[in-house]
Parts: structure tokens; sequence; C-alpha cells
């Protein structure tokens, strides 16, 4: 037991907190060139050069607004497909649910350039809207297999027996099935997000430069030889998404028979 | 599945509803400068261009945009954007017939802006109607005639010119090389302190071309001539062999190359290699004041010489606001942006404009400034200067370099 326990504290270190304190570090310090034989230079040059952005905070906000929106959406389509599947025996069942992992097995880049042409008809191209859209492709098939899974956990007589003390169909979503889904809707909150985020190429091409999220500042900055601004600016990316992950944790507090801090339980 | 027909029904009417008809009805490229100006007033203009180097970015929201307002009235919005990605989005909009699109002046040069005129994404021949681009350029300049090797027939205003220099740490070696062939001796006598980009790297590529330059009999063999391979096979032949001796005593033994010029640059930050290079003589000015290179850093160039392109503004075929873009681009060509990109503080960048044709006040400020202790003198650029070959050859070296080097 002792060994295990050991055997992970030094795999995290090793691979998690050790680079993580590298790059705080190398955030807070001029790029450093050992072979000098010089010290570190300290300074927050790199956080500078990061707020000096004018952009910084429109894509900042934008890119929060377009993962919430794409995290509600994703949630409302997953819940209800996955109940569906695990609900339903069909006949063409699994080459359903293979149709509907397909997004993720064909490159999201062509599906974007194909799109982007049906876009500009419909005039979507170049706004928000058409950004969250194009987003639900890299992530509804996850959700949907997230919550497919775990209403197939939860098992059918979980779901009978409110029927049968007479709830009604939204009543028995929200007082039964979404407090037993709080795990499946946090690990979709932090793949949803992080995935919407990083997104650079189908952001670009459907939201044409229009649509400014954080990829489309940061992603450029890869060319610079400047790894204190680098590290500053992921930093900040990674920042945004334990952010996101806050609010939504304190949004399912307010689910049904949740445990509530400043409330007394037994 | 009853339930689904509404659902298709939406998606047919989505797909067959709205195509758009609004087209642009004036030809501003042959309207005259004041009328142009008046429509300019007001309206917003979007700069799309790659955005990843703070001291461009910095020129452009603290200088051009505020400038732009007080002249022009026009209001300037710089879109952080790959060029590649840009054309990608006009060649959609072409398809889809999009005449009211949301770029009204890009960055371009070179492939792409070969691309961008063989596909009709620009608007067409426009820089005659540029007063400063009439008045202080040399108009007949090869320099803006062709763009590697792709007329230009006014289809793009050039904006900067940057030439290809050599960057060392001048505390390491006292003695820069002065021809291709003393680099080799130098290689040879300090093993694993120099290396170059892939050929599929712009940076890494234009390295080779030198080498190409270099083993011609003499550079006008390359840039003058489109490329014939079976012309060239000697040269090439000289070329590889060049490059094969050279192999073994390269950074890691040859074993790998750095995949990008940023991979290089870090290397050199690091003292793992004592060269490094790059398009924009003075380049090394910004990084030296962040700190990511040695303060001894210095550049140099070699026989026969090095080579230099010219990047230009140009104008979409969608442009929703023709005559803002071209009131922007006609005042990032004035002498004092120009003068301003000059100085090293931001971006440092040399100029195409035309020194005789300025006024003797604004020369003097050109001449006044201190462009950094790392950029070469002008008279020294302008002495080793040499044109770009034809944009195949890129293409060419990209594929027999793998093969020839690589492989070997």
């Amino acid at each position: 037991m002792i060994r295990k326990k050991a055997m992970f504290l030094s795999l995290t270190l090793l691979f998690f907190i050790f680079p993580l304190t590298i790059m705080l570090l190398q955030s807070i310090s001029a790029p450093w060139r050992f072979h000098t034989g010089q010290g570190i230079d300290w300074g927050w040059q790199g956080f500078s050069l990061l707020f000096q952005n004018p952009q910084l905070w429109e894509a900042t906000f934008t890119s929060i607004w377009i993962g919430f929106a794409v995290l509600f959406i994703n949630i409302t389509i997953g819940l209800f497909t996955g109940k569906a599947l695990a609900s339903y025996t069909s006949y063409g069942k699994p080459w359903l649910e293979a149709l509907l992992l397909s997004p993720i097995l064909i490159p999201s880049l062509a599906i974007a350039m194909g799109l982007h042409l049906f876009m500009i008809r419909v005039g979507l191209a170049d706004t928000i809207w058409g950004v969250m859209l194009i987003h639900l492709v890299p992530t509804v098939p996850y959700s949907i297999k997230i919550f497919h899974n775990s209403y197939q956990q939860m098992g059918k007589a979980m779901m009978e027996q409110p029927h049968i003390l007479g709830a009604g169909f939204w009543t028995q979503v929200f007082t039964v099935e979404l407090p037993l889904l709080r795990p499946a809707i946090r690990s979709l909150t932090f793949l949803t997000i992080v995935i919407s985020l990083s997104q650079y190429a189908i952001t670009a091409i459907i939201g044409g430069g229009r649509v400014l999220t954080l990829p489309l500042v940061f992603f450029p900055f890869l060319d610079n030889a400047n790894t204190s601004i680098m590290a500053a600016f992921s930093i900040w990316f990674a920042l945004i998404p334990v952010f996101m992950y806050i609010i939504i944790e304190a949004l399912m507090m307010f689910l049904p028979y949740s445990r509530l801090p400043w409330r007394n339980h037994r | 599945m009853k339930k689904f027909i509404p659902f298709f029904l939406l998606a047919i009417l989505l797909v067959t509803a709205c195509s758009e008809t609004s087209t642009n009805t004036k030809d501003w490229t042959e309207a005259s400068w004041d009328e142009i100006e008046a429509a300019a007033d007001g309206t917003v203009v979007r700069l799309y261009m790659w955005g990843g180097d703070e001291g461009i970015n910095d020129y452009i929201d603290n200088y051009v945009t505020p400038q732009v307002e007080d002249r022009y009235g026009v209001s300037l919005k710089r879109v952080p954007l790959d060029t590649p990605e840009i054309l990608q989005k006009l060649q959609t909009e072409k398809q889809a017939n999009k005449q009211n699109g949301s770029i009204d002046v890009i960055w371009i040069n070179g492939e792409n802006f070969k691309n961008a005129k063989e596909n009709e994404l620009l608007i067409g021949s426009f820089t005659e109607v540029l007063p400063n681009f009439n008045d202080y350029y040399n108009t007949e300049d090869p320099a803006f005639q062709t763009d590697f090797g792709t007329e230009v027939e006014g289809m793009e205003a050039p904006w900067g010119k940057v030439q290809f220099v050599f960057h060392y740490d001048s505390e390491q070696i006292k003695n820069p090389p002065a021809t291709m062939e003393e680099l080799k001796t130098w290689i040879t006598e300090n093993p694993g302190k120099f290396t170059y980009p892939r050929a599929e790297e712009f940076t890494g590529n234009a390295f080779l071309r030198h080498v190409l330059y270099a083993q011609a009999e003499k550079p006008p063999d390359i840039y003058e001539q489109p490329l014939e391979e079976n012309d060239i096979t000697p040269t090439a032949e000289r070329t590889w062999s060049y490059l094969n001796e050279i192999e073994n005593d390269l950074w890691r033994s040859g074993e790998h190359y750095p995949n990008s010029l940023t991979e290089l640059d870090r290397l050199y930050s690091q003292g793992e290699v004592w060269m490094t290079m790059g398009y924009n003589e003075s380049r090394a000015e910004s990084l030296i004041e962040e700190g990511v290179f040695p303060e001894s850093t210095r550049s140099f160039v070699m026989e026969p010489g090095s080579i230099g392109n010219t990047h230009f503004l140009s104008i979409p075929f969608n442009s929703p606001n023709q005559p803002g873009a071209l009131a922007a681009i006609n005042f990032m060509l004035s002498p004092e942006a120009q003068l301003e990109k000059y100085k090293p503080n931001d971006w440092g960048e040399n100029t195409p404009i035309s020194f005789e044709q300025l006024p003797e006040d604004i020369k003097k400020e050109f001449k006044a400034v201190e462009r950094g202790e790392s950029v070469l003198s002008t008279e020294e650029l302008e002495e080793s200067f040499l044109p770009e070959s034809e944009a195949a050859y890129v293409d060419w070296m990209k594929e027999q370099w793998f093969n020839e080097v690589v492989q070997k």
C-alpha cells in the first residue's frame, strides 16, 4: 500500500507538479539562458506583455460565453439522446450509435470546410452562433456517450420507479435523473470546455476572425521564441476552465436533493 | 419517424433559403482620390493579418489605428488570422458567391499572393489610385513588379521589405564567415554548433536557396530563370554535395533538423548552436531587448549575397469597404508611417520607400534612425541584395532536399 502511494506521488510529481512549476517559474522570469552562467531575471514581463494585448479580454469573454453555451447545448442533447439510447432497444441501434460517434472519427477540419459553405448561405458564417454550432461537432459525440453510459449504469428500474409514483417527465428529469447524473455532468463540463476552448482551425474558418476567441490570439504566439509570453499565455489559458468549472459546480448545488454547505445536514 | 419530418423540412428550407444577391456596385479602383476619401470617412476597415509578434501588433494598435482615425475617420480593426486561413475563407466565400465579405485589407506575399491571384480572390489593380504610392515609391522597381516570380500588376501595394541575414554570438565567434565555403570550414571546425530549419519551413527553405545561389555559376542563373530541372542539374548536384558534406558536423550530426525557426532561435538562445538566421535584418533587436538572445548578438551576410523580398497589402474581391481599405493602405504607405515602422522600438523593419523621392526633412529623419547594433548598415545590405527566385524553386527544394540530403 505504501509503495503504491509513493509510486503515485512520484508520478504526479514527475508528470504534473514539476512541469507546472517550471511553467509558472518561466512565466515570471525572462527566458533563462543557462549556458551563460547568469542567474534568472525575475519579472512580470511575460504577464505584462500578455495584458498589453488589447484583444485579450474580449477574446477571453467570448471564449467563456461560447464555452458555456456549448456546454448547455451539449447537456441538453446528450441527456436526451443518451436516455433514448439507454431505454429503447431497436434493430438498428449499433448503427445509430456508430453514426452518432462519427463526427469525432471524421476530421473536424473537413467538416468545418464543408459546413462553411452552408453557413455562408444561411448567414451563420462569421457569427458567434455559427461558432457555437461548429463547436458542437467535436463535443456532442462525447456527451452522448457519457450520458448513455450513465443512464445504463443507473438502470431501468430507477426510471420506472418515479414513473410508477406518478412523476411527470420533467419532474423525473429534474428530481431523479439530474441529481444522479452529477458525476457525468462534471466530467462533461471539463471535457466540453477544454475542447471548445482549444479549437483554433474550425473557429477561424467559421468565425472568420470576426468571432475572436482565445486560441485565435494565443496560437500565433507559438511562433515566438520568447518562452515567457508563451508560459504566461498558457497559464491564463489553463485558469479559464478551472474558473468555469467552479461556476458549474456552484450551479449544480441548486439541483434538487443537493447537499448545500450552508445548511445543516444530519 | 413521423416526428422527424418537420426537422427535415426545416433543414431543406435553410439550405434553399437565403442566397445572397447584394453586389458591390462601384468600381473604386477607377474613382478619384477625393471621392475615395469622402466615402472612407466614418467607416470601419478590417485588417486581417498574422498576429504572433507583439512588436508588429503594437505598431498597428498604438500607431496606425489612431492615425487613420485622425486622418481619414477610418476605424481600423486588426484581426489576427494566419494568411492561409484567410485565403481559405475567401476561397469558400467565392464559391458561395458571397459578394459582401468581412475582410478589407490583407497582408500577403509570395506563394499566398500567387494563390490569391490565380483564384481571383483580389479586387484587381488598385495601386495606381494611391497618392502615396505614386509620389514616394519607385513604381518601376522590379521588386514591386514581381513577387516571387508572380507578376504583381498593381494588385498589391508594397508595405515593407526584409532581407535574409545570419545572426551570431560575437562572444563565441570573432570573425563570421564571409562566403559559403568559409561557412563550411567553420562548421567543420566547430562541429555541432550550426544547423538550419527543415526545407518545409520558410526560413530553412531560404537558407537552402542561398546555398543553391552560391553553387550556381552566378546567382542570376537561378533567379532570372524559370525552374527547368535539367538546366540546373550540375548546380543542384553541387548543392546536395555541399549539404551532405556539412551534415555530419551539424547540430546532433544532422540526424534532426529544427522544425521551425522558433526551434532554431531557442537553440541559439540556449547556446546549443552559435548561429541563427532569418528574414528581417533587424529581428534580433527586439529579441535581445526581451532577453531571449544574448546581448552580443550581431548579424552578417555572405557572398554571393542575401535574398530579400517585399511584402504587400492587398484588398480581397468582396471587401465591404473598398474606399476605407484604400485610405488605410495609403496611410500605411505614407512616409510618416514608414518612418515609424523603421524605428527599432516597435517593429524596426526596413522600408520599400524610395529615398530620392522623399522631401529633405523626412529623408534626414530616416537617416537619423539608429537601427541598433545587431543590424547591418543600409549600404552593406543593399550591396548584398539578391532578389527571390520563382516560387516554383521553393517547392522543388522542399521535395528534393528530403530525398537528396535527409535520406542519404
